[in-house]
This record gives structure tokens, sequence and C-alpha cells, in this order.
């Protein structure tokens, strides 16, 4: 069909982002596979002078916060949420926290398309929730989006509580968290575990990528940080045909055929995932990058 | 019960101005053994991110369940299970050598709420009180050592031996020819939980004997009548083992 042409034409950029999304989920199982302990140690062996063998990995962490030795990476909304709870920076953190503020700022929620596995997780999802709307098994609500609402409310909680409060829920990091207990401990918490679950199953049955667009509270926090970010789609409104083929593999259902008749387009919700680029039978929407794009894009932001 | 809780002022300690709100029922209050090196505000820090836990060599590193409330997936040592090995390697001749430069949870803590500990014993030994896990407690109506004279399993594999634990209580009269009297220094212990977890006074030691489906370890072999015997005496409502690490207010 009209996708072969695009196919002959550019480059999908959607095997890229699985490629990004695989090896983040390989890391996250691999980082707490190899520090594990095997062995099952008793006092029985320590009063006859044994010990047991360290495993000493330089790998540690998931998505929420990562480190190989004394190279560390944060996620920025951890680290403001630790900030605000704790009242004080810590220095090593800011210093984490810079590369991944910037990519935020930069290239925009990007961590959310190319990295997040739980992201990958849900997307995966959409292909189940579509077979089951064919069949009637599902439906769709619209659902606001309440992830400024969530954020805000998770942090004004964790100034009052003294205790970070997203770091509990963050669905990536409730995943990474599950397998380190699970290779470390070899056990799973029951929350963590039925909270995912609880996600794919509404997601499933109801509104697909509903956590993603009207919930997550870490990536409504990268939404903000990227909102005026260099990286974006591009719309050429005279290779437009019209033939809403992006609108329909939107994620968000954000609509980008939009921008080619100047309408308005929720740009902090937009995270770069490309699959509208990659659907457009014309090649009319391409990426962007540019520092300022006042002429074409802040007349289609629109009241924004 | 008083001791290893950790009380209401210890709580508003860490968790720094919370003030009204630490007495809402979420906050339940867990006994608990920190990582070394937590400090006060070590709750408001802690971002449970997990990787204490994955950084430490021995897997001694556990998260608080969901009955924790407030305080959950904060990483805690039960040293029963798995005792704080403070980052030593033990050597073909017996000798502990440090892993690594500090000890690992504190050096991979991206937020600071544990803080980095130099690895060097004699540095161990000497950690402020805040940063340390707890102090051992021994209780000597059940301790096999001062009971019957014929344990001191605590002494022996203590990784700041002679310094947290001694063989013999300072100033106490004791006669010569007596086996090993642990003593605990609470200002050298760092509440590493290694005599809680050789400590072989625990009910399942004292049941051991009863069960025929396997062979018993040599520990259990030594031990398993005294401790029946002791624990018969002693009476129900005692806590078990006779050296436990309890974490100071």
């Amino acid at each position: 069909m009209a996708s072969k042409t695009s196919h002959a034409r550019k480059k999908r950029i959607r095997p890229l982002r699985r490629i990004v999304q695989l090896l983040v989920l390989a890391v996250l199982i691999a980082v707490p596979y190899y520090s594990q302990n095997p062995a099952d140690w008793s006092p029985s062996r320590i009063v006859q002078g044994q010990m047991p063998q360290p495993t000493t990995a330089m790998v540690t962490g998931d998505t929420w916060s990562f480190g190989i030795g004394d190279f560390r990476l944060m996620n920025p909304v951890a680290f403001v949420e630790g900030w605000v709870s704790a009242k004080v920076i810590f220095l090593p953190a800011l210093v984490a926290v810079l590369i991944p503020l910037g990519m935020t700022i930069v290239l925009g929620r990007v961590f959310c398309s190319w990295m997040c596995p739980v992201g990958l997780l849900l997307e995966l999802n959409t292909k189940c929730h579509a077979f089951l709307k064919k069949r009637g098994l599902s439906r769709e609500i619209a659902i606001p989006d309440f992830r400024y609402l969530i954020l805000a409310i998770a942090l004004i909680l964790g100034f009052v509580l003294a205790f970070p409060v997203i770091s509990v829920f963050d669905p990536p990091h409730v995943l990474g968290r599950e397998l380190m207990y699970l290779f470390t401990h070899h056990e799973v918490s029951v929350m963590g575990v039925s909270f995912l679950l609880g996600i794919v199953l509404f997601e499933l049955f109801f509104v697909s990528r509903a956590w993603c667009s009207s919930f997550c509270p870490s990536g409504g926090g990268l939404s903000l940080l990227g909102m005026k970010r260099w990286w974006r789609i591009k719309m050429s409104p005279e290779q437009c045909i019209h033939c809403r083929e992006c609108d329909a593999v939107c994620p968000y259902g954000l609509e980008p055929m939009g921008l080619a008749d100047q309408q308005n387009f929720n740009w902090t919700k937009c995270e770069n995932c490309g699959l509208c680029r990659d659907a457009c039978p014309t090649g009319a929407i391409a990426y962007s990058f540019e520092p300022r794009q006042q002429q074409f894009h802040d007349r289609a932001k629109g009241g924004n | 019960m008083s001791g290893p809780c950790l009380t209401r002022r210890d709580f508003l300690q860490q968790t720094g101005a919370a003030g009204l709100f630490t007495v809402l029922p979420v906050f339940r209050q867990e006994p608990v053994v920190r990582p070394p090196g937590a400090t006060r505000d070590f709750l408001a820090r802690c971002i449970r991110c997990g990787k204490c836990m994955e950084a430490c060599p021995f897997d001694s590193i556990r998260f608080l369940g969901v009955s924790a409330g407030a305080l959950v997936h904060t990483p805690y040592i039960d040293p029963l299970k798995t005792p704080c090995y403070l980052c030593q390697k033990r050597g073909p001749d017996g000798k502990d050598k440090p892993l690594s430069k500090f000890l690992r949870c504190g050096e991979a803590c991206p937020t600071g709420a544990l803080v980095k500990i130099v690895n060097d014993k004699e540095v161990l030994g000497k950690v402020p009180e805040q940063y340390k896990m707890g102090t051992s407690v021994l209780n000597r109506k059940i301790c096999l050592a001062w009971q019957y004279d014929s344990c001191g399993e605590c002494y022996y594999n203590c990784l700041l031996k002679d310094k947290a634990l001694r063989d013999r209580p300072p100033g106490e009269f004791l006669e010569s020819g007596t086996g090993v009297k642990p003593y605990v220094d609470p200002d050298y212990c760092i509440g590493c939980g290694m005599c809680n977890y050789v400590c072989p006074v625990r009910k399942h030691i004292a049941e051991v004997l009863m069960r025929r489906d396997r062979k018993l370890t040599l520990f259990e072999e030594r031990y398993a009548a005294m401790v029946r015997n002791l624990i018969g005496r002693a009476g129900d409502n005692v806590k078990m083992p006779a050296i436990r690490v309890i974490r100071r207010p």
C-alpha cells in the first residue's frame, strides 16, 4: 500500500527506536542478574571460617538512577523529587542529572518513547488492545490529562511529608525494582507486580496508552522540561495529502495532520516517537532540529 | 517492647520537619537496621532506587514491603538472614581484605542518603554514632558462653574482633581457664550483625534434633542439644538469639 513508498523513500525510525528500547530492557535485566549472589549461606559455613564469594558489579541501577562506577545518570524527576523532599541538593546528584536533563531539554520527552521499558510494554499492548477492540471486547473512554496534577500533588506531598512519593510508584522504576528483587532475593513484591499488571489490563480493556498520556507523573515532569525542545516533527503543508494516516497511528491521538492546516498541536505531550513520520505516505512529516522554531511552529502552537 | 523500634522521635528526626503528618497511620514504624552510613534525614533523601541492594556484594540489603507504609522500598538489613560483611573479602590465609575503597552501598547511593564510609577496619570501628547500623546487645541469660562456658562463636567471627567484641568483659573478675565470655564494646560495634547471624541460640536450632529428614550440619550438631536445654530453662517469651543488633535512637 501507501506505506511501501515511504519504505523506499526514507528510512523508518521505528526499528531504531525498538533497538534502543530493547537495549534498555536488556540492561535492566542484565544488571541485577550479574549483581546477584547465587550461593546460599548458613552460619555453619561462617563458623568454619568461610565467607561467601562477593560479586562486585560496576553497573548498578535502572531508569530512575543509573551508575557505572562513578559515572552516574539520574532521572530529572527523581532529582527534583529528592531535592523537594530532602530540601538539600546533593552535589553528585546534581552532576548526575545534567546529561538526562540536557537530553530532555533539547530532545524533549524522548525518555518515554525511546527508553522507558514500560512504554515498550504498553506500546506492544496497543496491538492486543486493537485486536480486542475489533472484536468488541474493549472500549474507549476519554480521560483528561491528569499528569501535571498528579505530579504537583506528589511533589507537595513529598515536600510536606518529607519522603519521595513518585519514586514509590513510577512504573519503569517499579519494573526495574521488581527485576532487582527477583534476581537478588528471588522474590517479587505483590504491590509492584499488581500495579504494573493493573496498568496493562486497564489499557488492554479500556484506553490504550492511558497511563502515559493521562497519569504518568514522571512523564509529565519530562514533558514540562522538554516544552522548549529543539527536536520536533515538522510538517510540510504542500506535501500533505490529508490522508489521516498520521492521526491514526499517533499513540496519544494528537492529530499531527492538523499541523498542515496551522491547527493547535499539543507539543508538550508529543514524545518524538516518530510513528507519524513513518506512517506518512508522502514524507510530509520529518524531524527538524532547530534551536528556535518561531516562524512555523509557534504559529501552529497557538494557545497551547 | 523497648529498644529496637524506630521511635517516634527518631522518625521525626529522620524525616526532617515533617511535624504533624508523621502520626498518620501510613507511617507504620518498623524496627529496622539500616545499611551503614544512613544519615539523620535518610528517609527524605532515599529515592528508593535500589542501587545499594545491587551494589551490595553479599546481597545483605533487603527492601521493606508495603506493610511499612511510607517507609516502603527503603533498604534495611536483616542480620538473621544475611549480615553485613562490611565489604570484606576473606583470603585463603583467613585474613580479610577490603573489597573497595568505600563501603559499596554508600558509594552507590545517588542522593547521599547513605554516606561514604572508608572501608578500613580501623575506621569502621570508629564511625560516628549516627552512621552506625546499630549496636549488638548481649543477653547473658541465654548466652551459651556465659551459661555453659562452651560457645564464643560471636567473638571468633566478629569482623572487628577484639575491638567490637572482646573475650573478657573489662573490669569483671573471671577465674583463669574459663572460656570466651563475650563482651560488646558499644564504642566500636558498628552493628553489622555477624554475631547475630552466627549465634546458635535460635529456635530452629533447638528444634533441629527432632528432624530426621536430613543430616545435621556441624554447627547444629555442636549446639543443638545445649540450645534446647537453655531455651527450655529460659522460658518462651525470651528474644532470640542471645546477641542481637539494636538500632540506636
